[in-house]
């Protein structure tokens, strides 16, 4: 069953378009991907399929599945300059294991670089343009020589995802194939034990999903595969999985709306406040108030998502000690800057309980009181008032930049508390 | 003494440039004076009735010379030629210009001194027995401790926004000139078994409108973990204590409503996991620290002895500064001198910049260029030989200073009341000038003896009322002025709170009724070695209370 080819120009949309599509996600068992992608290659688009890898963690499993049904297929790397140096190493290693012979990198324009992100912190600042110019706008000119697309998708990755089929239709007409939408992390890992598959360098360091490097984090155990992507930035998903002509933010206009000040710049922030119908088991991406979590520890804690805490005066940091390392940020609250119950909390997590994530203050955030913040242990801070904002970004805060005080663990230098010094 | 090393100057230098950026702020309008008000209180500047009111921080007390002609010069340079010594051992300047604050603050660290945290809800400078490494009964000098407190306690980022302010007294000796138990933290010299010198805390001590009498949380900590043990008595209060309600935010308050049991549980659990941290004190700081307060090189000094019976014939007014200023010494052939601010109708606690010049030139002849304030809101010369006390006399009397009162009815504690204070219900130096007329004749303080009075012009306390042996106390009725009048207070080691006797008085009553209380006193007392507040303790209120307003 054969559809039309698809011209360059696609034809109107049409029932009987869609219902194609829908049997052809009926034809194909949950893990028959191999299936998937050779029906694609050879009876759905002939000719006319191409794919788009990012040469990550689970990458290679699609790329063996292109080299077993047609390794001249056509497969595209975003090169958007912002990759790991162990990635360009494996597309080498991938392109030899496997013998792919039509393996594309794609760049982006040198002109909108130069223009858009002249410094290379795009990405800091407004990363949806970052991806913009890195990935949507090269990708555009290649897509439309297509009439379909192979990707890597899974449904376990994001709640976003949860739906996905083997085959999907896109506004424009495109074909979107998905062969390992069933593929789930065990799967994926089976896979690449049962086929001897190469690992990307940087899987075995904890990094689950990997993107550009300075979108990618470590990812802890237990937390979503990609909270390590964009970690601490508002943004979830590249804007190429989308739409391919979607709306997509342009450059340079989000940045002054950012209020997350974290290592020495606005950003955008991925978290949201918990609103009363939240719910425990599907939020994601949310400070979780300390109560609310004692409520409903067990659905938090079956949650896949990643989450936050927030930590208002009052709250014992003590009652959640066990379970800290499930948030991937945790916010304190300062109703009033004279309110320092914070500023305990703040130590507690940092130097009795050992966190290591996010750390942020939230509420009424003065300059005056940030550098005390920091010295406790406060990484993050979200900062609405503006000559605050202004003095962050000038990098002017009233400050004493000498402690007589130990606190924290390794904040001052041995030698400038006059009360540890030691006779050496 | 104490003296900078680089470490201190840069970062009191880091504190003024700090503060005065933010000063240039408020001067600009971009900070409101609400944001303002945190920031400048932190740096002891306070907004009075009628201007600003700096509070600069003299640590436990004790200032040398040039730091007295620092005064001297501000005083002159930007207020109006006097400073008002505190009962927090601080001197106050009460008319200084806003833009002048960030210059008067360079010139005070030119000498290394500061304003930080003198107010605001921060850890306050540290007060300590003014007769510190002086005193006769002394077990340890405290000011070592002391010093290294200050520096512990300077810009904490953790207890900077407390539920209230904060203050601690310590003192090396039995006999207790600090109020200790009258602190929210007080620590005294005590020693273990082991015949080692560590430190009783007592904890949750206050005046204000709640008087409480500390309570002993802790018989003995060493140097060693001293630190770690007053952090986690402050991480305790500055998580628990209230912050709903400013009257009960002090630790007092916590410490009584939870009882002292479940502090003491909480501190100890805290105490437990940071002791033996990076607060541990090692043994080389504590000495480091305590060389700088080395005794001076007293010489061996002639006997001189000093008959003062017959002084007080020939020479009546040196008889009785000999009698009453003068404390015995721990070496022998010395002596420490208390210099008294409460002239006879004067403001208790003043000093002309041309007294503080003097006071600073006495002190660099005959006193090792040290000098002390007390929380009595005198001045002492800790170390004088014996055999200069005539010609140290003679220069006190050339600048006024002479008053040989110390201890006595016109030695009074005084807040500054409603001549500067903003919350001020009453008058309350007016008062004192009353009262010091009233008793001006030296041979009736003489015979009255030791009797303390205390004033404060509202329930804030400042002027210590409730640990008078007479405190006064301004309130506001009906629109007018009245004093509340309450007795046996006592500050030291024995500490009690006064108890109010009965209903208010005028103003224009209170210096009669002051003698009444007097009077009764003489007329009751077993002899004249039974002190005021002695025989108040054996007799009771019921014959002041008769006195004062008729029989029940
Ligand atoms: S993933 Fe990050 S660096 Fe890469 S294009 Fe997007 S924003 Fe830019
Ligand atoms: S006791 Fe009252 S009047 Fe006196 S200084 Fe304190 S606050 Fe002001």
């Amino acid at each position: 069953m054969a559809l039309p080819k698809l011209a360059h120009t696609p034809a109107a949309h049409d029932k009987l378009r869609a219902l194609g599509i829908l049997a052809l996600n009926g034809m194909f068992d949950e893990m028959d991907a191999v299936g998937v992608l050779r029906q694609a290659a050879t009876d759905v688009l002939p000719g006319d399929l191409a794919i788009v890898s990012s040469f990550g963690a689970d990458s290679a499993v699609l790329l063996h599945l292109v080299a077993q049904v047609d390794p001249s297929l056509p497969v595209y790397f975003l090169e958007t300059g912002k990759h790991f140096a162990e990635t360009l190493d494996y597309v080498e290693t991938l392109k030899k294991h496997l013998g792919l012979i039509n393996v594309h990198a794609i760049h982006p324009n040198a002109a909108d670089v130069q223009r858009f992100d002249p410094n290379g912190d795009l990405w800091e600042t407004d990363p949806d343009s970052c991806c913009h110019i890195r990935k949507t706008e090269p990708l555009e000119p290649i897509t439309e020589q297509y009439g379909g697309w192979v990707t890597g998708r899974k449904r376990f990755q994001t709640k976003e995802r949860g739906v996905l089929p083997h085959f999907e239709l896109t506004s424009d007409d495109r074909i979107k194939v998905n062969p390992l939408a069933y593929f789930n992390d065990a799967d994926v890992n089976q896979y690449k034990i049962d086929h001897g598959l190469p690992e990307h360098p940087l899987f075995a360091k904890g990094y689950k999903s990997i993107g550009c490097a300075p979108c990618t984090s470590v990812v802890a155990e237990g937390e979503d595969p990609r909270a390590g992507r964009w970690r601490g930035l508002n943004k979830k998903e590249c804007g190429i999985h989308f739409d391919f002509n979607g709306a997509i933010a342009s450059p340079m206009t989000a940045a002054t709306r950012h209020t997350l000040w974290k290592d020495g710049a606005f950003i955008a922030d991925p978290f949201h406040e918990w609103a009363d119908d939240s719910d425990p088991a599907t939020a994601s991406y949310k400070h979780v108030p300390l109560a609310v979590f004692l409520a409903n520890r067990d659905t938090f804690l079956a949650n896949p998502h990643p989450l936050g805490l927030l930590v208002v005066p009052g709250d014992r940091i003590e009652d959640v000690e066990a379970d800290l390392g499930r948030f991937a940020s945790i916010a304190i609250k300062f109703p009033a800057f004279s309110d320092g119950r914070g500023y305990s909390t703040a130590r507690l997590l940092s130097e009795r309980f050992n966190y290591s994530g996010e750390i942020r203050a939230v509420g009424d955030v003065l300059q005056d009181q940030i550098p005390l913040m920091r010295r406790c242990g406060i990484n993050a801070l979200v900062v609405t008032h503006e000559p605050t904002r202004a003095a962050l970004l000038e990098n002017r805060l009233p400050e004493v930049a000498i402690f007589y005080q130990p606190v924290g663990t390794t904040e001052v230098p041995v030698g400038t508390r006059p009360f540890l010094r030691r006779v050496s | 003494m104490y003296r900078y090393d680089e470490f201190d100057a840069t970062f009191v230098a880091g504190r003024t440039a700090q503060f005065s950026d933010q000063v240039k702020r408020r001067l600009s309008g971009e900070l409101t004076e609400d944001q303002f008000r945190p920031l400048r209180l932190m740096n002891g500047l306070y907004l009075q009735l009628h201007a600003y009111m700096l509070r600069i921080a003299v640590p436990y007390g004790t200032l040398s010379s040039k730091q007295m002609r620092m005064f001297a010069h501000i005083a002159r340079t930007y207020d109006r030629g006097y400073g008002h010594f505190t009962t927090r051992q601080n001197i106050q300047f009460n008319w200084p210009k806003l833009k002048d604050i960030p210059k008067i603050l360079e010139e005070l660290a030119s000498v290394e001194m500061h304003a930080i945290q003198t107010s605001g809800n921060c850890i306050r400078n540290v007060t300590a027995d003014h007769f510190a490494g002086a005193a006769a009964d002394e077990i340890i000098d405290p000011r070592p401790i002391a010093e290294i407190l200050r520096q512990w306690s300077s810009l904490h980022p953790e207890f900077s926004y407390l539920p209230r302010k904060f203050k601690i007294a310590i003192t090396g000796a039995p006999n207790d000139r600090a109020a200790i138990r009258f602190h929210d933290i007080g620590l005294q010299a005590a020693t273990n078994a082991a015949g080692e010198i560590g430190w009783e805390v007592w904890v949750g001590g206050g005046l204000g409108r709640t008087p409480m009498i500390g309570k002993l949380i802790n018989s003995f900590v060493p140097n060693e973990h001293l630190l770690a043990y007053l952090e986690s008595i402050m991480r305790v209060y500055n998580r628990y204590g209230r912050r709903d309600n400013k009257y009960k935010a002090r630790i007092k308050i916590l410490v009584h409503e939870e009882g002292l049991e479940t502090i003491k549980g909480q501190v100890e659990a805290e105490f437990a996991e940071v002791r033996g941290g990076v607060l541990t004190l090692p043994a080389e700081e504590v000495d480091r620290i305590t060389a700088y307060f080395a005794p001076p090189q007293f010489t061996a000094q002639p006997a001189t002895k000093i008959d003062v019976a017959y002084q007080s014939i020939i020479d009546p007014a040196y008889g009785r500064w000999l009698d009453h200023n003068i404390n015995s010494h721990r070496e022998a052939g010395y002596a420490s001198v208390t210099i008294s601010l409460k002239p006879v109708g004067g403001a208790p606690g003043d000093a002309t910049d041309k007294q503080m010049d003097d006071i600073a030139d006495i002190a660099q002849r005959y006193a090792f260029d040290e000098l002390r304030v007390t929380h009595e809101q005198n001045l002492v010369l800790p170390h004088v030989a014996v055999a200069d006390l005539r010609a140290v006399y003679e220069a006190l009397v050339a600048t006024g200073l002479a008053e040989g009162n110390t201890g006595l009815i016109t030695d009074m504690i005084c807040c500054p009341g409603l001549d500067f204070c903003a919350l001020a219900n009453a008058r309350s130096i007016p008062l004192a000038q009353e009262i010091s007329r009233k008793f001006a004749q030296p041979e009736r303080q003489a015979e009255i003896g030791d009797l303390k009075i205390k004033i404060s012009g509202c329930i804030n306390a400042c002027g210590h009322h409730h640990v008078g042996h007479i405190g006064i106390l301004g309130v506001e009725k009906k629109g007018g002025e009245l004093y509340q009048i309450t007795l046996g207070g006592d500050a030291t080691e024995s500490a009690s709170v006064g108890k109010i006797i009965g209903p208010g008085f005028e103003a224009e009553a209170v210096p009669g009724a002051i003698e009444t209380l007097v009077d009764t006193y003489i007329s009751k007392r077993e002899s004249a070695g039974e002190t005021f507040i002695q025989a108040y303790r054996r007799l009771g209120e019921a014959p002041f209370k008769e006195a004062l307003y008729g029989a029940a």
